[in-house]
């Protein structure tokens, strides 16, 4: 009982007895998620506000007569007349890896039953990015366990590549595989003691999204042992519009204080496109003037300002983008989506035709890109995958010859064969993506020929088989290319008797 | 009915009218009154209303009113006062306000800050 009575004394004596000043103001009407608030002379652009019943806000309009202010959290106890108070900050969230294997909301507390986060720092919501002069150029690799991605358009570390598609084309499937990737990779890396193995520490934002594919989500990262290396920030459609519009600048700072203190980071932002409904509903109850498609003048701005905090910095660590937008009807130049491609450093396009057609990652080689290209591949992926896109690039051109048969010439027979054994190739199941070495290995034996005496339906199941065959058989040989990231003389000739070996015992089913 | 922009900007204007030696004088406001009386301008409930709050808001920012807990020592009001006036660099008239909610210390308010030194504050800091 006497320890009780000291700590009621401590806390006591740890009051400040000074008169401390607050600017406030009073709520003159609150609707939708917004409040007009009088008062708040010394409230600044962005600044945190505090609502009677802990309830948080940012003044977002500050007008001649009145103050515009967001409210993040539950507006039904709210009503005229109550008092809001300036707090001096920026909106903050809590940091630090105690956060890994959690879900919160885009205030940073938890909502996942598991008690308070022990986080010890907190960094600021809105922040500008870093400058030209702090930043490094991208050559580090972040495999995403996909081979038509890693392949062909392969993303670095500190990139922002956009997930762009129709709805139900598996853009949330590859950022998933990509974190259940980054998982397995942590987990070789830290188990092999290696000093310089840099993990990468995953940051999913689900914005606008029903609960129910969040739960789904999550499980699936559950399932995978992937959740221990992740952050999951959760603002679902339930959610005020400021939550929604707030819960991505939480994430990119969750993701800064890996970067800034020398480790790398992947965020997720899932989606865009719902952001940006989220922020159009916000300014248009705040009777920002609006302009195309009622999106307010400055969308452009909320997403460049997002993803210009992700980079690569000079000594430091980097945070590297996936965002994605959902397109309606294929259309790539509507304004949202061309207005992030425009932002990012490359695009990942699906095509709900391809992924009708079973083409599943459904990626578009075509219209999809990385424009940092090869500097964020190993040599033993530019090896191998190095012909790739061209090929499949002429594959499509003659693809609509494909119906002549055996009319055609033996050149654009080759070519058609090759290109249709590539596509059944890059089908792989969703939640399994592929060690770069195995990748490597598989991308090896098709260049080498092995495939071209398997019938083009057979493709997926021997691929299936060599995948087996290499994890269960020739676990050293992975080991080596892994550690090497080249394909030396040696390693080849080993490959060679690997190959060998398995298409001897290969039966087609 | 919210008030159209044209309201607004004649409140505004009818709220600059309001004063005299840099302050809001009676007079002043009566014969504003007066105006809005003879003249019937467009949305005049709505105007009405945005110029009280204006009048209201100005009018506060040249009242401090102290809100104390138990009894006040002589002194103090007048003591506020003067420290407001010089804070401000406006004269500045305290009026003490009982408010027993504070359980013990005082809080001040002027305009829209507030100065607080309450025990009702303290606690409720204890509490978040």
């Amino acid at each position: 009982m006497s320890n009780v009575i000291e700590q009621i004394e401590q806390q006591i004596a740890k009051l400040s007895t000074k008169a401390v000043k607050k600017n406030t103001g009073h709520i003159r009407t609150v609707a939708d998620g917004v409040a007009k608030v009088d008062g708040l002379s010394d409230v600044m652009y962005n600044e945190m506000v505090q609502f009677p019943g802990g309830i948080i806000g940012i003044a977002l309009n500050l007008e001649q007569d009145e103050v515009g202010c967001v409210i993040l959290g539950d507006v039904s106890n709210l009503k005229e007349g109550d008092e809001v108070t300036t707090t001096g900050k920026l909106l903050s969230v809590p940091v630090g890896r105690a956060l890994l294997g959690r879900v919160v909301d885009a205030l940073g507390n938890p909502i996942d039953g598991k008690g308070p986060v022990a986080a010890t720092e907190t960094y600021p919501v809105e922040k500008i990015a870093p400058g030209v002069m702090a930043r490094k150029s991208v050559n580090q690799p972040l495999f995403t366990g996909i081979m038509a991605i890693d392949s062909m358009i392969p993303i670095g570390r500190g990139q922002r590549e956009l997930i762009i598609g129709d709805r139900g084309t598996g853009k949330t499937t590859i950022c998933l595989d990509t974190i259940i990737n980054q998982a397995r990779i942590n987990k070789v890396g830290i188990a092999s003691g290696d000093k310089n193995f840099r993990p990468v520490y995953s940051i999913y934002v689900a914005i606008g999204q029903k609960q129910s594919n969040v739960v789904r989500t999550i499980s699936a990262l559950e399932a995978a042992d992937a959740l221990q290396f992740t952050i999951v920030v959760a603002a679902t459609a339930g959610d005020n519009p400021a939550n929604q519009y707030i819960a991505p600048f939480s994430g990119a700072a969750l993701g800064e204080w890996f970067m800034e203190n020398g480790m790398d980071a992947l965020i997720v932002y899932d989606d865009l496109s719902k952001h940006a409904v989220a922020y159009r509903q916000i300014s248009l109850i705040l009777k920002r003037p609006s302009g195309r498609e009622a999106y307010p003048g400055d969308v452009f701005y909320l997403h460049s300002r997002l993803l210009e905090r992700s980079a690569r910095l000079e000594g430091k660590g980097s945070l590297t983008a996936l965002p994605v937008i959902e397109t309606q009807a294929g259309d790539v130049s509507a304004y949202i989506p061309t207005n992030v491609i425009s932002i990012t450093d490359g695009q990942i396009f699906l095509e709900t035709d391809l992924f009708n057609q079973g083409i599943r990652p459904a990626v578009s080689v075509g219209l999809s890109v990385s424009r940092v290209g090869s500097s964020a591949q190993i040599k033993v992926t530019k090896q191998v995958g190095g012909k790739l896109k061209g090929e499949l690039a002429q594959f499509r051109e003659l693809a609509a010859f494909a119906q002549f048969g055996s009319d055609l010439d033996a050149k654009t027979k080759a070519t058609l064969d090759r290109g249709a054994r590539i596509v059944e190739l890059f089908k792989q199941p969703q939640l399994n993506p592929l060690a770069i070495e195995v990748q490597a290995s598989i991308l090896w034996t098709l260049q080498k020929g092995y495939f071209d005496s398997i019938e083009v339906k057979n493709i997926v199941g021997a691929s299936i088989s060599l995948r087996e065959y290499l994890i269960t058989r020739k676990d050293a040989l992975l080991a080596t290319i892994r550690a090497k990231a080249a394909l030396a003389p040696e390693i080849e000739t080993d490959l060679k008797a690997a190959a060998d070996e398995w298409k001897s015992g290969f039966v087609a089913k | 009915m919210a008030a159209d922009k044209k309201t607004k900007l004649l409140a505004r204007q009818l709220f600059k009218l309001s004063f005299a030696n840099g302050q809001i004088s009676a007079d002043q406001v009566s014969g504003v009154l007066g105006w809005v009386n003879k003249n019937s301008p467009r949305q005049p409930l709505s105007l009405l209303k945005i110029y009280q709050r204006l009048v209201a808001t100005e009018l506060a920012r040249s009242q401090a009113v102290v809100a104390h807990a138990g009894p006040l020592g002589a002194g103090v009001i007048a003591q506020i006062e003067k420290a407001m006036t010089t804070k401000y660099g406006r004269p500045v008239t305290a009026t003490a306000a009982p408010d027993s909610s504070l359980l013990a210390g005082i809080r001040v308010r002027v305009g829209d800050d507030v100065y607080e030194s309450s025990a009702a504050s303290q606690l409720a800091s204890l509490s978040v």
